[in-house]
């Protein structure tokens, strides 16, 4: 019987982030430090033909200035890779612009000062000559012949082109009694995590050691861009607490550790730089704007005979993350429906505005969308039930471990099991009434029903399945370690794979730790921050593709499991007796019942590391285990088959999501009422962390759908650079998100657990869009695109939605 | 040209020169070392640099460190006494109203404040008295639940 595993625990993490004791990379300050601003473009689209920084260095407190120039003679650009799949033909990106900017707020150089005052002002007196050209905002108008191209490398700003098939699709539309087609949109929006990017870069010329302290999630994504970019091979990358990170500070971030670095080896002496909420907004990286051609061909009954959808991407102004919201499709591709066939077209597009970047879920939210829109749809075309469609569809209990059309393994689940309990949870036939009544009286109300997967644990083989030509994968299932070590006084620290943002990474790698030696979570403490130096690293050394159930609970699971091993065996001799008959528990080995032999950890901690003569004869002494992670049942398709097949991901949560809202028809506003999630999120290790990730998530994807995005103008300039601008919802527009458990847990992991991160950002824009279609189906209009901000409600009351549509 | 300022910082006097332009929230964190006031925006829309100056709630980096010359100000590190932590910061802590922790040390200020005006707020009150401390973590669930429990407790204790 599980002692820590499903129970509430008290958090680790919590006092000291009550009492303002967590230490974020602001927090730390070095002898010497300089503070760094960014010089950023103001323009969406120009040649930089000179930059002038003479004015600037005047003031000796200005210790250096970085212009393209410098960044250019200096620096390497970043080696395409695991974030530049599918370009065809290479195209250097640099950490900075060096020849062209191509959006609002991409980086040219920067300054570093005494203090940040004196950089600001610097800023201000480097003269830099642009030649603005055209900008190109709307990925239609881009792709045209006529539009001015982003990059001269490609010739095209239709950077990739794809598609790739499951089954016989031409078959399925040929046999269809019925085509249902629609064309959908999710506009740009990101997560806005609170810290904002920040870095401290430490030089030290003579050794030649780079040490860094930043806001980052993956730390190999900075390790690897350092070494590219500078040439340097001796670096250390530490990650103190992450406020936040949810995609944002994976990838986008490198640039900004490789200047601020420069500038650290240009001056010799430490430099911080952190990024302001409004850089944050332009610059630091949004989702895609995604907008999909669908068609479904389905029997008369309801079944989904294939789905076959185009993809535009409007990727923004890098060629880097080009096709990540797109291959990212293949994680959830078959949503939670038995359809055999599937047919995806992928269209990338640069554009003059922000980059993407991988936000919670990357493309999941976008694929979610499409199947639960169609389901919708074939409903409305045949005149079933929305619900009776979903199910006719759904895989179902008796078919797990499910093998997915594109080679995907679902573990576990019971969807049609999901739906029921929710519709019995939220009492759907009384909301219906109850919806009748409110019509009657004038009131708009809707409901929306939808269900979805949430993949954990990624698999960065997958790419080969869209990009045939890759010969070697960026990287294959997923290796991750961990390392514990018992402390001489008997306590235990716990060294991860990845660093925490938020996802209660100490409490519950130390409730797993518990549980496996027989030990207390309170005598278990977590070593942060990561330090490349300390910290186990793995191909999963990361804080994303909602890997920590999988890759950081399976290493530390094991880690435990060789460290009880080496208590038990060092317990053993101590106690002269046969290490099968201890057992362990509060830190105690013994044998049951024996009133003397026993052991405490605290002991065994001076043993291990004092005293020889009590270490039995071949055992390695200490008590420190590291244990590297690999999934053990990765096979078949952890690499693309003949069929392309491949396992994109290795666990799947799911979830059903039940969204009441009412629609105020006077100002387009849209109010939820309540919003519901019945979830199997496998072996729950801990409730409440779960709940907050279930709850962030669902509030998230709810708070897009409602109207949370980001707007250009027809000149490509960003125009939602504050929080209130891009419509952040505080506790007032929010709604109470609820949560019921209804778990099917894992047969592949080392609990039955599964992923819950990204998961409920996952289904909810889909819930919001089918409810809002319901609340205003009196209209009889139909919901494509998003987000329903009060304005584009108000325009679907009154028929025009075509008119004004915003720039996304 | 720097000025002298006198500013009494949880309980205890400090005797600073800044310069008039330095916010407040960097005042706080830089010259004095408070670092768990979080700047978030520096624009007084997220509320993770949330203090009370003079027993109010204001966002410390609306506010220049110079007007808070002759004043008291309460950071979140001022709550807590010798590492007791305040019934606030309890239920904070035993509803796990936080993630990432960066929001947190604003969202305890600004709560803390609120059950001083108001010992038993209504949901809507809790809602609306946080409306301007943003969280992009939680969804605000278990925040709402913990400053309810925290009045809870303040009732029976």
């Amino acid at each position: 019987m599980a002692k820590f595993v499903g129970s509430r625990t008290r958090s680790k993490e919590g006092p000291r982030h009550v009492t303002g004791r967590g230490l974020y990379t602001d927090d730390f300050r070095l002898p010497g430090m300089l503070q760094a601003m960014i010089l950023r473009s103001p323009h969406a689209h120009a040649k930089i033909n000179s930059v002038d920084p003479s004015e600037a260095i005047k003031n000796p407190n200005v210790m250096a200035v970085i212009t393209p120039e410098d960044v250019k003679q200096l620096t390497k650009p970043f080696k395409p890779g695991r974030y530049a799949a599918g370009l065809k033909r290479p195209v250097d990106e640099y950490a900075g612009a060096v020849e062209k900017v191509r959006y609002v707020g991409e980086p040219i150089g920067a300054v570093a000062a005494r203090d940040r005052g004196t950089a600001e002002d610097a800023l201000e007196l480097i003269q830099v000559d642009y030649e603005p050209l055209r900008a190109v905002v709307d990925v239609r108008e881009a792709i045209k012949p006529s539009s001015a191209t982003l990059f001269d490398e490609l010739g095209t700003n239709l950077a990739w082109q794809g598609s790739l098939q499951y089954g016989d699709i031409e078959a399925a539309f040929k046999s269809a009694d019925r085509v249902v087609k629609e064309t959908l949109k999710i506009h740009r929006y990101s997560s806005t995590p609170l810290e904002p990017f920040n870095v401290i870069a430490s030089y030290d010329a003579a050794s030649k050691r780079l040490t860094v302290w930043v806001t980052a999630q993956v730390p190999e994504v900075i390790y690897d861009g350092l070494r590219e970019a500078l040439g340097l091979q001796d670096i250390r990358v530490i990650i103190p607490d992450v406020g936040g990170g949810f995609g944002q500070k994976i990838h986008l971030i490198r640039k900004y550790v490789v200047l601020v670095s420069l500038l650290a080896m240009k001056t010799g002496r430490p430099v911080k730089w952190i990024e302001d909420r409004s850089e944050h907004m332009m610059a630091g990286g949004h989702a895609c704007a995604q907008e999909f051609e669908a068609e479904a061909a389905v029997k008369n009954d309801g079944t989904v005979l294939g789905l076959r959808f185009k993809e535009y991407d409007d990727v923004g102004g890098s060629v880097s993350t080009l096709t990540i919201h797109f291959t990212n499709k293949l994680n959830n591709l078959s949503n939670t429906y038995r359809t055999p066939a599937i047919h995806m077209e992928g269209y990338a597009v640069v554009t003059n505005k922000c980059p993407v970047i991988p936000n919670r879920g990357i493309g999941k939210p976008g694929m979610c969308y499409i199947w639960e829109r169609m389901m919708d749809r074939v409903a409305q075309a045949l005149e079933l039930s929305p619900i009776e469609v979903r199910r006719k569809n759904l895989i179902q209990p008796s078919e797990m471990p499910y093998r997915t059309i594109s080679g995907n393994i679902y573990d576990s689940g019971d969807y049609p099991g999901l739906l029921s309990a929710l519709l019995e949870k939220i009492d759907y036939d009384k909301l219906r009434d109850e919806q009748r009544k409110a019509r009657e009286q004038g009131k708009l109300m809707g409901i929306g029903i939808v269900i979805g997967v949430e993949p954990g644990g990624r698999n960065a083989a997958r790419d080969m399945a869209i990009f045939p030509e890759m010969k070697e994968p960026p990287g294959s299932g997923g290796i991750n370690g961990a390392t514990i070590k018992l402390e001489k006084n008997g306590t235990l620290t716990l060294h991860l794979g990845s660093p925490n943002c938020g996802q209660a990474h100490e409490t519950t790698t130390a409730q797993v730790a518990a549980e496996i030696l027989g030990t207390t979570p309170d005598q278990i403490s977590t070593s942060i921050p990561f330090d490349s130096d300390l910290s186990p690293w793995g191909v999963a050394a990361a804080n994303s593709g909602n890997n920590f159930h999988l890759y950081d609970i399976g290493a530390i699971h094991g880690a435990a499991t060789k460290l009880r091993e080496k208590v038990l065996q060092l317990s053993g001799h101590v106690l002269n007796t046969d290490p099968k008959e201890l057992t362990i528990e509060n830190g105690v080995v013994q044998v049951p019942g024996s009133a003397t032999k026993k052991v405490t950890f605290a002991e065994l901690g001076r043993i291990a590391y004092n005293n020889q003569h009590l270490i039995p004869d071949g055992m390695e002494a200490g008590l420190q285990a590291t244990f590297y992670y690999t999934f053990p049942h990765a096979k078949p398709n952890i690499i693309p088959d003949a069929d392309r097949r491949v396992r994109a991901q290795f666990t799947f949560s799911a979830g059903a999501h039940a969204a009441v809202v009412e629609v105020d028809k006077a100002t387009g506003k849209v109010e939820v009422l309540r919003y519901l999630i019945v979830g199997d999120n496998g072996t729950v290790i801990n409730p409440d962390v779960v709940n907050g990730q279930v709850y962030g998530s669902a509030a998230h994807g709810i708070a897009i759908a409602l109207g949370e995005g980001f707007i250009y103008s027809a000149e490509g300039q960003p125009l939602t650079i504050t929080y209130l601008d891009y419509g952040k919802c505080s506790t007032a527009e929010t709604p109470r998100v609820e949560v019921i458990h209804r778990p099917s847990p894992s047969p592949f992991t080392s609990l039955g657990q599964k992923a819950a991160g990204e998961g409920a950002a996952i289904p909810s824009p889909a819930a919001i869009a089918s409810a809002v279609e319901d609340a205003l189906k009196p209209f009889g209009v139909k919901v494509c695109d998003l987000p329903l901000t009060p304005e584009s409600v108000w325009r679907l009351v009154n028929h025009n939605p075509e008119t004004e549509r915003r720039s996304f | 040209m720097k000025q002298t300022i006198r500013v009494t910082i949880n309980g205890r006097l400090y005797e600073e020169d800044v310069e008039p332009r330095l916010l407040l929230s960097h005042f706080l964190r830089e010259n004095i070392g408070l670092t768990g006031t979080h700047v978030g925006c520096v624009v007084g829309e997220c509320g993770a640099c949330s203090i009370l100056l003079d027993g109010k709630v204001v966002k410390s980096c609306l506010h220049f460190a110079v007007q808070a010359d002759g004043r008291e100000v309460t950071t979140v590190e001022g709550l807590a006494k010798d590492g007791e932590l305040s019934p606030r910061q309890e239920a904070f802590v035993k509803h796990y109203a936080f993630q990432c922790g960066y929001c947190t040390p604003g969202m305890v200020i600004t709560s803390h404040a609120l059950l001083q005006r108001n010992p038993n707020p209504s949901d809507e009150e809790i809602r609306k008295a946080l409306a301007g401390n943003l969280c992009m973590c939680t969804g605000y669930v278990q925040i709402v639940d913990a400053v309810k429990d925290a009045a809870k407790g303040m009732k029976n204790g």
